[in-house]
């Protein structure tokens, strides 16, 4: 069945900054979008806004999955209605074994083991990295590759990447990208990758590119979207209208 | 009414000798502390009602939970202490002796009433413990298995003493667990002497009820080279205090120490930690980690002493305190006395919430929050848990894990 997260007018203040002033999106299940924009945009506060991090102030808008509201909902409802954040910088959590998150977070708890196994053997991690702590001491590029591994294992219906490819090797890339790539279609997993770079786009083929400029989106279109700005910059997509 | 100068009176008289008198004369003179001593500022002594607690003449007839038998599996030997009193025993293992020493002399062979001078608890113990319960373990003696001494409160007011000594070259790991005291009051009193080149590990594991009350004192005596480890964890009670002491007197000798608690309600965690270091190269660990939840706080009290003449020493003392609601409270005063210059000495504190960015991150994985607090208090109490003998870790993580779930559940309904 084909979901729909709708963003609608989202406003988001981080302290006393308006950062996103009426961000609109919509996307379905089974679609890749990808969301660009220069630095200071509002890119990654609407991957925390989404999720409920503390610190994110929601002035006003909405945002629905097939016409629920999630901005009502704590952080673990979103998450369990089908919203899923891969981090720009996945935080540790010393203490806490990945399996053990992963079962409190609905994971079944007789075949996890094998599940984690499996999906850090297709992005490429060392399934004893994940034996630890979460995300604790591993790289970058290792924690990018674990949180695939939680997707993988969470099964969620929208994935939101912040910032992705920020400090991933072109190996670790491109297996965050074929694992995208195939959530999208085993599973029809919702893909929303945010990014400055275009690296990513050749890797993780989109079905639209949104650009976002001062906390608004101000073009969304196919991946020619994506040459015009290599093409143009940002500059040439203009700031939208106060 | 008994009152419990009456009981103790006919305990005394029960047992003539051994110092019991004297050491209760002592007592009389000290009289109990207010909380106007610096050093039970934290204590509730007004809610002692020491009087109403009665000492028993005998062990009361009380069983061990099912959490005591599953830390008794796999012991080597068992020994079961009920108010004090050693139940009868078994088969040893070879090179393990144990006995009952009424003499009322500390291993230092002074007797306890000076021994532990000006302590008012302690000079209680002298007084009213039926016997200094000995585990003697040979020199030479490498034991396979932990002894488990399974200490069970009745009611009333009771005072278990215990001596572990642990030959030349000897190894052993040792459980002091203490369960039941309901309304009661226990006063427990150990000794741990550990000869050149010897080993213990042992666990002072306390899951009193939650009326109880403890006043415990242990103190450890490390000669040349020996290694006394020791693990505290307090899960009960109302009022746990525990002071552990570890005296290095033998150059080389290393003493380990984590204490754990947890506190729920209104109770309240009391940990006082003293390492004395008196010869040279010794080494000292103390890591102290407690969480406390809804109404209940914590004290931890730590003095690292250094002894002129204790060259080299290497002395560090870590306490992490977890604050799980707004109205849970913890102390941490960490103290050094050095006398010596060539030393090493480091203390390091905090206190603080869970951190909310972690608890956030799990929550955006779908885990709700009580199981996200759950999950960081464990982790949190992770590394003390890790360092227990493998033979007890499973029954105590556990008890530890239950404990936590409640705690948890306590957070999140206060948060």
């Amino acid at each position: 069945m084909t979901s729909t997260l709708s963003i609608q007018g989202l406003r988001v203040a981080v302290g006393d900054r308006e950062v996103l002033k009426g961000f609109d999106l919509t996307m379905s299940t089974g679609e890749v979008h990808a969301l660009m924009g220069p630095n200071g945009s509002g890119k990654s506060t609407l991957a925390h806004a989404l999720t409920g991090r503390p610190g994110y102030r929601v002035l006003g808008g909405s945002v629905t999955i097939d016409g629920r509201e999630l901005l009502d909902l704590s952080a673990t409802a979103r998450a369990r209605a089908g919203l899923f954040l891969a981090l720009q910088q996945p935080l540790e959590v010393p203490g806490v074994r990945p399996l053990d998150m992963l079962v409190a977070a609905g994971a079944d708890a007789a075949t996890v083991a094998a599940r984690v196994r499996e999906e850090a053997v297709r992005v490429g991690l060392r399934p004893e990295l994940l034996e630890r702590f979460v995300n604790v001491d591993l790289s970058g590029g290792e924690r990018k590759r674990a949180e695939m591994v939680q997707l993988g294992v969470l099964h969620p219906r929208f994935c939101v990447l912040d910032e992705v490819d920020s400090g991933l090797d072109v190996d670790a890339l491109a297996a965050v990208a074929r694992r995208l790539s195939a959530a999208a279609a085993e599973w029809e997993c919702g893909v929303l990758a945010i990014t400055h770079f275009r690296r990513l786009l050749v890797e993780l083929v989109p079905t639209t590119i949104h650009v976002v400029r001062d906390g608004r989106v101000v073009a969304s279109g196919g991946p020619e979207l994506a040459e015009r700005l290599e093409l143009e910059g940002y500059d040439g997509f203009g700031a939208p209208r106060a | 009414m008994t009152t419990f100068a009456d009981s103790a009176a006919a305990v005394i008289d029960a047992r003539p000798g051994g110092g019991r008198l004297e050491a209760w004369r002592a007592f009389e003179e000290v009289g109990l502390p207010s909380s106007n001593d610096e050093i039970w500022r934290y204590t509730p002594l007004t809610e002692l009602g020491l009087e109403h607690h009665v000492v028993p003449t005998g062990p009361s007839p009380v069983a061990p939970s099912d959490s005591a038998r599953r830390l008794a599996d796999g012991a080597d030997l068992v020994l079961t202490v009920v108010d004090g009193y050693l139940a009868p025993l078994g088969e040893l293992p070879k090179g393990v002796h144990v006995s009952s020493d009424e003499s009322g002399r500390s291993h230092t062979g002074r007797p306890l009433a000076e021994r532990y001078a000006r302590d008012a608890f302690s000079l209680l113990n002298a007084a009213l413990a039926p016997a200094t319960t000995v585990v003697r373990v040979e020199a030479g003696t490498v034991l396979s298995a932990p002894v488990v001494v399974l200490g069970l409160a009745g009611v009333g007011a009771s005072f278990p003493r215990l001596r572990v000594e642990v030959g030349r070259g000897a190894e052993a790991v040792l459980v002091e667990y203490l369960e039941g005291g309901r309304d009661g009051l226990v006063v427990p009193l150990s000794e741990y002497a550990v000869d050149a080149d010897g080993s213990l590990t042992v666990v002072t594991y306390q899951r009193l009820d939650e009326t109880a009350w403890q006043v415990a004192r242990t103190t450890g005596v490390l000669e040349r080279d020996a290694r006394l480890h020791q693990a505290v964890i307090g899960l009960g009670g109302h009022y746990d205090r525990s002071r552990n002491d570890a005296e290095l007197r033998g150059a080389g000798a290393t003493n380990v120490l984590r204490t754990t608690f947890l506190g729920r309600g209104d109770q309240v965690h009391d940990f006082r930690t003293r390492q004395l270091h008196l010869a040279p190269r010794t080494t000292s660990r103390l890591l102290s980690k407690g969480a406390v939840a809804e109404r209940s706080r914590s004290v931890y009290t730590g003095l690292i002493e250094i002894e002129k003449g204790a060259t080299r020493t290497d002395a560090r003392q870590t306490n992490h305190n977890l604050l799980l609601s707004s109205s849970a409270h913890a102390d941490s005063v960490p103290n050094l006395d050095i006398r010596e210059n060539d030393v090493l000495c480091a203390h390091a504190s905090s206190v603080g919430p869970l951190d909310a960015l972690q608890r956030w991150y799990l929550e955006s994985r779908g885990v709700e929050r009580v199981d996200a607090l759950r999950l960081m208090i464990q982790g949190f109490f992770y590394e003390m848990l890790e360092a227990l003998p493998a033979s007890l870790a499973a029954p105590i993580e556990a008890d530890v894990a239950a404990a936590v779930g409640e705690v948890a559940r306590a957070a999140v309904v206060g948060s």
